[in-house]
């Protein structure tokens, strides 16, 4: 029924929900708002870290995740609010389209959101502002891309401008503390890709004990197995063979299947018969002379020792990631077949090589290592740290780091970061506003203010004055110095070339086009419709 | 949850932008609670006279110990927290072996030093700033206290292993597991050039009986629970063996497929019974031609890896069998014997044998026998040793000691530098961080000086655990250490205060410095939360 108590036709299953107009648009806000506000924290270089703590069945182990970085955090909390779902949705693909600028994407869109409830209160449509915004955000796109320096002409230049990407990236995670050192690696490693971008030739291992600064690049491969008992530990320049196929038995695979003798004998010669197809495999896999044979399955103590006898180097048990690695870095065929027939004429199947293979101990583990690889791209980063939590956080901010450097490999250009680059959109945006005739100017205004809003939080989490130092920067820039950002350090306006604070132009894009179209999005919507759930059984 | 959601945003955004600083300040004590409180856990059982604590498992197995590591792991704490304390004492037993106990306590004093700063109003990510300033100051003063080491000098290093020996149950048995870790450690490294040893290569086993002075050091292998098999008469002792290791199955065969064998009639079960039996005696026979005298054989899971009538065979041979070997146990025995495992019988040939000079098995008190092997060619590459011990429980407890002292040993050879024990590193360090934070200014000069009176907590828990006076203890220490005294640290066992290098209490650099790295970077990681979100 509705208010007046006319009988309303029901159009909805029962347990549907349906909220209209005002209603639908508080519930966006208040869901992507408080997204936002849950991430706001972690920004910047001083931000703080979440605890992440699974729910759910409680006799399972629970784990514990600590971090800083947006979309991890995003991925892994319940919502049940649709707009909230839509700002999680552009953190992850802000993850997997740069890697890095996760949380800033959440942040810039609810403060979009913010001020847009403003406006509604207003009473403003929202197609006004959307029309605002627009222009908004085509301004200031234009003045990103003007404020952006391109170096990749001069190689010394660019080395030190992608480090510094690294820095700036590493100096809002765990890695502060010891950036300098995991920027150079993750520069290095970036750098060997040459340009290539195949992130599966950088491999990230960790290794608990010691401390983050004993973690180091270690040039070539290295896979955490172990070499198989009586087999050389060391091999310079082998051929290297890597397979997928069962080395414990080939058995017939029809369920059921049985052999019935009347003798023991037979039995042996069965057994014995097995036997020699085996070491039949073995001699096909013998006749390619290789070095090393790397299997990812089990190879049962037979095999490997006939394997062992000719002075191979056998590795079993290499994992699908590894071998799949593996054979790319080593530019070898994953090979299942080793009978002459199969190789059709001219394709000889490729075996890996490299210079050596060793056995090496990081920590308190032995490991392989594959070093002078034929892709000279691979490179493996070997992270030490106290405790998995550590370590598991160290990873993804390496990673997120790698993830920015190779964007900004790609696409060269750099702008300054410590809130420069949105001062400077913030103030190109307001001088569009003042130009603009109409209530869209409000929308314009209001999408500069949400800009200026992430050097303010910046400074929040640092526990600095943010409106004092973000008005002194702002007032900083309009006068003409285009270099000046905020030192989170010092808790001041600084110049930001020579503290080489600089992010990739890539990110940033990325960054403000999906918050503002995220933001667009859920501002259109003045209806949600909730489905009633599926019923369970025994519901 | 939505409701919960819309209220939350709704208070935050009353305050207007500004954190909801109540809340974060609630969530950062709780775990700063949290995570002290298992460090009060295992304060009372620090240092030589530390307290053992009786941990009943949810199986109901009850365990005894004062290692902080292990009574961490057996907690099951559920804070998050919490569980971070626990991470760093696990990490702190990987890096140096030693001091689990002591990262523990580091890091539930600094947290209380936090408590304090936040209260000042220090934002928490300056107080994680001035914990770096003060990490750094404090390394670099331990690295001067430093006293080089050398490996060759055994002396000094056993006295090292019974200074970490001396809070253990087993610390009336440090005269000799002491010396046996070194001894194990310093046969199996090359002391000029290794900077790390691989623990794999000492084999520690552990056998009920007899006394923990009863535990020895093997040059070569021995075997507690692997049955040396004598049914009829198989030998017992053998002296200049050749060994076979083994990995097919001297049992009737078995085809991977599944087989049966038909019987018909009575006759054809009565030829299937000597078929059998001529097979094995035919493997049996290819053994001997090898001139083999003792066999190891691996055990399998997909038939019996030995039945009994080859067992027989073999003893009417004089051949030992010793069986159930796992298949982990290969790489180290091979290395060992230098006996190359045989996966085929047609492979199984004199040069794959072994040697050593005598296999023999010996009575353990009792029913219980092991087996030994000893006189092996491969030394300098691995070595066993065999633990005893009157029940289950202190044989535990010293298996986990030897650890301890194998760890301390490899903390040497890692860094070779030995530091002063007895709390005198903690006091020197937290008195010249005081002196320290009045030279510089700012928060880091609080963080600097609160960090140093933290580390007090250390020599006053060891007094306290010694039933000494901690307050009359520290002051005093703390004045020696003023007074120019770097060395002076209490000795437990004199109730005393005394110069610890003359005491030749010691223990490696390795051990303070990563216990006060890890304790620091955890606690700095715990001052950086400011919320627990519940997650998938």
């Amino acid at each position: 029924m509705d208010m007046v108590g006319n009988v309303l036709p029901q159009v909805f299953n029962e347990n549907a929900s349906e909220d209209k107009g005002e209603l639908a648009r508080m519930q966006s806000f208040v869901g992507a708002i408080a997204v936002a506000d849950l991430v706001k924290t972690t920004l910047g270089p001083k931000g703080m870290d979440k605890i992440l703590q699974s729910v759910g069945d409680p006799t399972a182990k629970k784990s514990i995740t600590v971090t800083n970085d947006g979309a991890t955090i995003l991925r892994s909390i319940h919502v049940d609010n649709p707009a909230a779902k839509i700002l999680i949705d552009i953190s992850k693909c802000q993850d997997e389209e740069v890697g890095d600028g996760t949380t800033t994407v959440a942040v810039l869109a609810g403060e979009l959101l913010r001020e847009a409830e403003k406006l509604v209160n207003q009473k403003i449509h929202p197609q006004i502002i959307i029309l605002g915004w627009r222009q908004a955000r085509d301004v200031a796109l234009k003045t990103l891309r003007e404020a952006a320096m391109d170096h990749s002409e001069d190689l010394e230049q660019f080395r030190i401008d992608l480090k510094n990407i690294a820095m700036t990236t590493l100096s809002s995670k765990l890695l502060l503390e010891d950036r300098e050192h995991f920027s150079d690696l993750a520069v290095s490693a970036v750098l060997r890709l040459k340009g290539s971008g195949n992130l599966d030739y950088i491999k990230l291992i960790k290794k608990p004990g010691g401390t983050l600064k004993d973690s180091f690049l270690a040039d070539g491969f290295i896979l955490e197995k172990s070499i198989s008992t009586g087999c050389p530990r060391r091999k310079e320049k082998p051929r290297i063979l890597i397979a997928n196929t069962p080395m414990d038995h080939d058995k017939i695979k029809i369920f059921g299947s049985k052999v019935r003798v009347d003798s023991m004998l037979k039995v042996a010669e069965i057994e014995e018969a097995e036997k020699m197809k085996m070491k039949k495999k073995v001699d096909q896999i013998l006749a390619l002379k290789p070095d090393v044979f790397i299997n990812r399955q089990l190879i049962y103590n037979y095999p490997e020792q006939l394997l062992a006898e000719k002075g191979i180097m056998v590795i079993e048990h290499a994992d699908f990631d590894g071998t799949e690695r593996l054979a790319a870095v080593l530019g070898a065929d994953i090979l299942s077949t080793f009978s002459e027939s199969n190789f059709s004429e001219g394709h000889q199947p490729r075996l890996g090589y490299c210079e050596t293979i060793e056995e090496i101990m990081i920590g308190e583990d032995k490991v392989i290592k594959f070093s002078g690889t034929k892709a000279g791209e691979a490179c493996s980063i070997v992270l030490r740290g106290s405790g998995s939590h550590i370590l598991d956080e160290a990873e993804r901010s390496l990673h997120d780091a790698i993830c920015v450097l190779v964007s900004a490999v790609k696409s060269h250009r750099v702008v300054y970061g410590g809130g420069n680059s949105e001062i400077r959109m913030s103030l190109a945006v307001e001088e569009l506003a003042k130009t603009v005739k109409g209530k869209q100017a409000l929308a314009i205004q209001s999408y500069a203010h949400a800009l200026k809003q992430l050097p303010t939080i910046i400074a929040d989490n640092a526990g600095y004055d943010s409106a004092e130092i973000v008005q002194n920067l702002r007032s900083e820039i309009y006068s003409g110095n285009l270099q000046a950002g905020l030192n989170m350090f010092q808790g001041q306006v600084d110049d930001m070339k020579t503290l080489g604070v600089t992010e990739c132009l890539r990110v940033k894009e990325q960054a403000l086009l999906s918050a503002s179209e995220a933001a667009e999005l859920i501002l259109r919507v003045d209806e949600i419709i909730r489905c009633a759930p599926r019923r369970r059984e025994g519901q | 949850m939505e409701g919960g959601a819309k209220a939350l945003a709704f208070q935050q955004r009353d305050i207007g932008g500004k954190m909801d600083s109540e809340k974060t300040k609630d969530i950062r004590s709780t775990n700063i609670i949290a995570a002290r409180a298992v460090s009060d856990v295992v304060r009372t059982s620090l240092g030589p006279r530390g307290m053992d604590k009786m941990i009943q498992d949810s199986k109901g197995h009850v365990l005894i110990t004062n290692d902080g590591a292990t009574i961490l792991k057996q907690m099951e704490v559920i804070h998050p927290t919490a569980r971070m304390l626990v991470e760093i004492s696990k990490a702190q037993d990987i890096e140096a072996g030693d001091g689990t106990t002591s990262v523990v306590v580091i890091a539930g004093a600094l947290l209380r030093a936090c408590q304090d700063l936040i209260e000042k109003g220090i934002h928490p990510s300056s107080i994680s700033e001035g914990f770096a300033v003060a990490l750094n100051k404090a390394v670099e003063i331990i690295e001067s206290m430093g006293q080089p080491v050398d490996l060759n000098n055994r002396q000094q290093l056993i006295e090292n292993a019974i200074t970490s020996l001396s809070s253990k149950v087993v610390s009336q048995h440090s005269d000799l597991l002491a010396p046996m870790a070194v001894d194990a450690v310093l046969r199996i490294i090359d002391k000029e050039n290794d900077t790390n040893v691989d623990l794999r290569d000492i084999n520690v086993s552990k056998k009920l009986g007899g006394t923990v002075d009863d535990s020895e050091l093997i040059d070569g292998l021995v075997f507690v629970d692997k049955k040396v098999s004598h049914f009829a008469g198989g030998p017992s002792k053998i002296t200049n063996a050749k060994i076979g290791l083994i990995q097919f199955c001297l049992s009737a065969p078995k085809t991977d497929m599944e087989n049966n064998v038909v019987v018909h009639d009575y006759t054809a079960m009565d030829r299937i019974l000597k078929e059998e039996r001529k097979y094995i005696l035919d493997l049996v026979k290819k053994v001997c031609q090898t001139g083999c005298n003792v066999i190891l054989i691996q055990k399998s899971i997909l038939r019996d890896a030995v039945n009994e009538l080859a067992l027989h065979f073999l003893a009417k041979k004089n051949v030992m069998v010793i069986k159930d070997i796992d298949r982990d146990q290969i790489d180290f025995i091979s290395k060992t014997l230098l006996a190359t495992p045989v996966a085929h019988i047609d492979h199984f040939t004199a040069d794959k044998l072994g040697t050593a000079g005598l296999v023999e098995e010996v009575n353990a008190g009792g029913e219980r026998k092991i087996v030994k092997i000893t006189g092996c060619p491969n030394q300098g590459k691995t070595v066993s040793i065999l633990l005893r011990g009157s029940n289950q429980l202190v044989l535990d407890e010293a298996e986990r000691s030897l650890h301890d002292a194998l760890c301390v040993v490899r903390a040497l050879v890692k860094k070779r530098s030995l530091v002063p024990g007895g709390a005198a590193v903690e006091m020197e360090v937290a008195q010249k961080l005081q002196a320290h934070s009045r030279e510089i200014y700012g928060s880091d000069s609080y963080c600097v000086r609160l960090y140093g009176e933290a580390l007090e907590l250390i020599p006053y828990t060891l007094a306290e655990n010694a039933g000494m006076d901690p307050i009359n203890f520290v002051t005093e220490l703390r004045n020696r250490h003023i007074a120019g005294e770097r060395y002076a640290g209490l000795n437990v066992k004199k109730n005393t205060i005394l110069n610890m290098l003359e005491e030749n209490v010691v223990q490696p650099s390795l051990v303070s410095i990563s216990a006060l790295t890890l304790a620091t970077e955890c606690v700095r990681m715990i001052l950086k939360i400011d919320d627990i979100v519940l997650s998938r």
